[in-house]
C-alpha cells in the first residue's frame, strides 16, 4: 500500500569560524593601466557562485557591469588571504571585504577625480559606467582609463578587510556568542511511503530559505536544488556500508546518491531579511539549503505511516522492520 | 532598496568554462617530462609497522619513494597537527598514508606499489564511540580518546522537568557519509626557479600553503599554490590530502609530479561527516510552551580529529533548535576511534541535531495535540529572542515568515492532493 504524508523541518545556522576565533577576510581591487578593475581574493570557487557573487557586489559599488571586473581567486602569490571556502562565510565575510576594498577605490578615485576637475569637493561626483563625474553637469568628468594613466607605472590598489565578531564561549556553561548571523531555513516535504517495498518517495517539496538578501536569486535557487539533493542522500540513501572501519561501498554503483529522478520539483520561497554588518544584507546560505530536508522528511514518514525512524539512513529494510514492529505493537495494545 | 547588479540574475562568470568543458581541472594538467606519483596506504585499522621498500626500489623507471624517512616535520591537521605525512611507527585506519612512490609511469608506480612489503603488528581496534570513551579502550593516540567536550547550561532543567507536562525522550542516531564530490582528487606540482608549485582543487590555498611550507620546513613565500576549478568540495577539501606529497616529491627531485586518486582512494583519502549518537529528552507546559531541554552527544571522529572540536560545539550550540529554551544542558564530546576519518561536510554539526530536535518537537506537539506548526510558531526565535547561548538576536529573524510561507503552500498542496 502506498501512503502519503507531510512533514516539516525547520532550523538555524551560526555563519563562520565562531566561538571568538579571528575570522577574516581581505581583498585587494586594482585600477589596471589600461582602466580595467581587477579584484585579487583568495575565496575558492567550489561552485557555490562566489566568483559571481563577490563580481556582483563589486560592480554594485563601482558602477560598472560584471562584464568589466576580472576576479582572480586561483593563484596565492597574487592573491590576499580570505579564509576557508567554508561555514558558509565566503559571502558575509569575503563579500564584506570586496565591498570595502570597491568603497575604498571608489573613493580614492573619486579624490583624483576632485583635483583633476579643479572641483571644491566631493558633493555629487559620481561613479559609473567606467568614468567619474560631477552630477549636475556631467561634462565634467573624467575616465577609469584617464585616471589609470595619471598614475603611471604604479597602479591604483586599494584593500578592504573585514573581521567578524564573535564571542569565545564559557567553558563551563557555554554562555557566549559563538556566530553571527544566523541564517533560518524552514523545509516542508510530502512523502509517499510504499509499505510493501519501504521505499520513500518524494511528490512534493517546499523550501522557504532565508538569505538576508538575494544577491543573486537564481544562484541561491541552485544551492537550494543542490542542498535539498544532499539532504535527501543523507537521510534515505547514503550508506558506506562502514563494518569494522572498513567502506565497503566505496564507488557509486554501490554508494547510492540520489539523482535527478529521486529529486521533485521544488517551490523554493526566498525570503528576504537584510542584516545591516552583512554586505547589501546577504548572509550564508550553502550549508543552511542542507539541513531542514532529511528532519522534514523524517516526519513526513511519521504522518504517513506512523512509525519514527530515529536512526538515518532510512534504508527500506530499517523502515519496513518499524512498519512491521508497529503493527506488532498496535495488534499487542488491542489497538487492531 | 533597489541596486542595479545585487539582486539580479548574472549569469555564472565561471558557467560558460564550465558547460563546455573548457574548465581547466587539476586533472587536465600536463607536463614535459612529468612523473607519477601513487599512494600506498594502510589496509589494517590499528597495527605497528614495518616498511621495506628496498625491491620496489629496484624497478626499472622508479625514481624515488618517500616515507616518513624524508619528510622534514612528519605532521599537519586543520586543528591539533595529529596527522602524520606518512605513518611512521603505526596506523590508525584503513587508509593512512605509508609511502608515496615515483615512477616515469602510473603503471611502474602502480608495480612499485605493489612490490613495497608492510609488515602489520596489530593491535585491538576500537570501533564504536561509546566503548572507545571507556577507561580500559585502545588508545588511538598517545592521550585520551574524548578529545572535546563542550558544556552547554543555561537555567535549571532538573526543576524545568518537574514543571513539564509533556516529556519526550528517545535516542537518535546519524551516520557516517561521504561528500561525493563530482572530482576525485587529484594534482600536479612543478618548481619555478626555487619556489615549489602545487596545482590542486582545495577549498583554502593559503592553509595549504602554510601545511606545506610547515611540513616541508621551507618558507612559505617558498611555496604557491594554484587553485584551478574545483569539481565539489562540500567540507572534503578542507583536509589536505595529496598536496603534501606531491610538494616534497617536486621539492627533492626536481621534477613535475603528478597525481590523480581513483574513486574507491578518493573515497578513503578525504573526511567523512561525524556519526552522532543523540539522547535528547525536551519538554514543554501544558500550554505548549518549551521549558527544559537536555542533550548528550557523541561524535565520532575516526582515527583524526580535523575538525572535531568545532563540529561537536557546532553540535551543542545548535542542539536545541531554532526554539526559544529557558533551561538547557548539553554535553557534547568528539571521540577517537579506528573509523575513518571525520571532519568538515556541509552542515558542520548543525546537520545532524536537527535529526533529533525536529522529532522531538513533533512528538511533543503530538502529545499536546497541537498541530506541530503551531508549536513551533509558540517557540521558535523570533527578533529579540535570547538563545541558550545567551545570545541576543537582534535583526535578520524571519523565522516566522519562513514557517509561515510553508504551512501555507503545504497545506495548499495537501488540498491539492485530496482532490485527486
Amino acid at each position: 500500500m502506498k501512503k502519503r504524508g507531510i512533514g516539516i523541518g525547520s532550523t538555524f545556522y551560526g555563519t563562520g569560524y565562531g566561538n571568538g576565533f579571528p575570522d577574516v577576510s581581505k581583498a585587494i581591487v586594482e585600477l589596471s593601466q589600461e582602466g580595467e578593475i581587477v579584484l585579487y581574493v583568495g575565496a575558492t570557487e567550489v561552485g557555490q557562485g562566489a566568483k559571481t557573487i563577490l563580481t556582483q557586489m563589486a560592480a554594485e559599488v563601482l558602477g560598472v557591469s560584471v562584464e568589466d571586473i576580472t576576479l582572480v581567486c586561483e593563484d596565492t602569490s597574487i592573491t590576499p588571504d580570505a579564509g576557508t571556502a567554508a561555514a558558509s562565510r565566503q559571502t558575509y565575510n569575503t563579500g564584506n571585504a570586496i565591498k570595502r576594498a570597491c568603497e575604498n577605490l571608489r573613493d580614492e578615485m573619486i579624490k583624483i577625480a576632485v583635483k583633476q576637475l579643479g572641483l571644491n569637493s566631493s558633493i555629487g561626483v559620481k561613479v559609473e559606467n567606467k568614468k567619474v563625474y560631477l552630477n549636475i553637469f556631467p561634462d565634467k568628468k573624467v575616465s577609469f582609463k584617464e585616471i589609470a594613466n595619471l598614475q603611471g607605472e604604479e597602479t591604483l590598489k586599494t584593500e578592504g578587510i573585514f573581521t567578524a565578531q564573535t564571542t569565545k564561549m564559557d567553558e563551563e556553561t557555554g554562555q557566549g556568542a559563538p556566530y553571527w548571523p544566523y541564517t533560518f531555513s524552514v523545509y516542508g516535504v510530502e512523502v509517499e511511503v510504499d509499505t510493501e517495498t519501504g521505499l520513500v518517495e518524494i511528490t512534493k517539496a517546499v523550501c522557504a530559505q532565508d538569505v538576508g538578501k538575494a544577491i543573486n536569486p537564481k544562484l541561491i535557487e541552485g544551492q537550494i536544488d543542490g542542498g535539498f539533493a544532499m539532504g535527501l542522500g543523507y537521510a534515505i540513501f547514503e550508506d558506506l556500508g562502514l563494518h569494522n572501519g572498513e567502506i565497503k561501498h566505496n564507488r557509486f554503483t554501490n554508494y547510492l546518491i540520489p539523482t535527478a529522478l529521486d529529486v521533485p520539483d521544488l517551490d523554493k520561497i526566498i525570503i528576504e531579511a537584510p542584516e545591516t554588518t552583512a554586505p547589501y544584507g546577504a548572509k550564508g546560505i550553502g550549508e543552511p539549503v542542507m539541513i531542514a530536508v532529511a528532519p522534514a522528511i523524517l516526519n513526513a514518514i511519521y504522518n504517513a505511516v506512523g512509525v519514527r525512524i530515529t536512526e538515518i539512513p532510512i534504508t527500506p529494510e530499517r523502515l519496513l522492520k518499524a512498519i512491521k514492529d508497529n503493527g506488532k505493537n498496535k495488534l499487542e495494545e488491542g489497538k487492531i | 532598496m533597489e541596486y542595479k547588479i545585487v539582486g539580479h540574475n548574472i549569469l555564472r562568470v565561471d558557467g560558460l568554462a564550465k558547460v563546455t568543458g573548457k574548465a581547466t581541472y587539476p586533472e587536465d594538467l600536463y607536463m614535459e617530462g612529468m612523473l607519477y606519483g601513487k599512494t600506498l596506504r594502510s589496509i589494517k585499522t590499528h597495527a605497528y609497522i614495518t616498511v621495506d621498500t628496498k625491491e620496489a626500489e629496484k624497478i626499472d623507471g622508479v625514481i624515488k619513494i618517500f616515507t616518513h624517512k624524508d619528510i622534514p616535520h612528519n605532521y599537519y591537521g586543520v586543528l591539533f597537527k595529529d596527522h602524520e605525512v606518512f605513518c611512521s611507527k603505526k596506523v590508525r585506519r584503513i587508509g593512512d598514508p605509508i609511502a608515496f612512490v615515483v615512477a616515469i609511469t602510473e603503471k611502474i608506480a602502480e608495480k612499485a606499489i605493489k612490490a613495497i612489503t608492510v609488515e602489520y603488528d596489530e593491535i585491538e581496534s576500537v570501533f564504536d564511540p561509546v566503548d572507545a570513551m571507556k577507561e580500559d579502550a585502545p588508545l588511538i593516540h598517545d592521550r585520551s580518546n574524548i578529545l572535546y567536550h563542550y558544556k552547554l547550561r543555561r537555567g535549571n532543567i532538573e526543576e524545568a522537568f518537574q514543571q513539564c507536562s509533556v516529556i519526550v525522550e528517545n535516542q537518535y542516531k546519524t551516520s557516517m557519509v561521504d561528500h561525493a564530490f563530482l572530482q576525485p582528487e587529484a594534482g600536479l606540482a612543478y618548481m619555478e626557479g626555487d619556489t615549489v608549485v602545487v596545482c590542486a582543487a582545495t577549498q583554502y590555498p593559503h592553509f595549504d600553503q602554510l601545511e606545506i611550507s610547515e611540513a616541508l620546513n621551507i618558507p612559505q613565500e617558498k611555496v604557491k599554490i594554484i587553485n584551478p576549478a574545483v569539481g565539489g568540495a562540500f567540507g572534503g577539501r578542507e583536509d589536505i590530502t595529496l598536496q603534501i606529497h606531491l610538494a616534497l616529491a617536486t621539492w627533492v627531485i626536481g621534477k613535475p609530479v603528478k597525481t590523480v586518486y581513483s574513486r574507491e582512494e578518493s573515497f578513503v583519502a578525504h573526511s567523512k561527516r561525524h556519526p552522532m549518537i543523540m539522547n535528547y529528552k525536551t519538554g514543554a507546559d501544558a500550554n505548549g510552551k518549551l521549558l527544559a531541554m537536555e542533550a548528550n552527544i557523541i561524535g565520532d571522529t575516526g582515527a583524526y580529529a580535523s575538525w572535531a572540536i568545532n563540529i561537536m560545539r557546532k553540535a551543542g550550540v545548535h542542539a536545541t533548535g531554532p526554539y526559544e529554551i529557558p533551561n538547557v544542558k548539553v554535553d557534547s564530546y568528539a571521540v577517537y576511534t579506528n573509523n575513518p576519518f571525520a571532519g568538515a561536510m556541509r552542515g558542520f554539526g548543525a546537520a545532524q541535531v536537527p535529526i533529533a530536535h525536529e522529532q522531538q518537537m513533533d512528538m511533543l506537539a503530538e502529545k499536546l495535540k497541537i498541530d506541530p506548526i503551531t508549536f513551533r510558531l509558540n517557540n521558535c526565535f523570533k527578533l529579540g529572542s535570547t538563545t541558550a547561548t545567551g545570545q541576543v538576536l537582534e535583526e535578520s529573524v524571519p523565522l516566522i515568515q519562513c514557517i509561515e510561507a510553508v504551512r501555507h503552500k503545504l497545506n495548499s498542496k495537501a488540498n491539492d492532493t485530496e482532490g485527486v
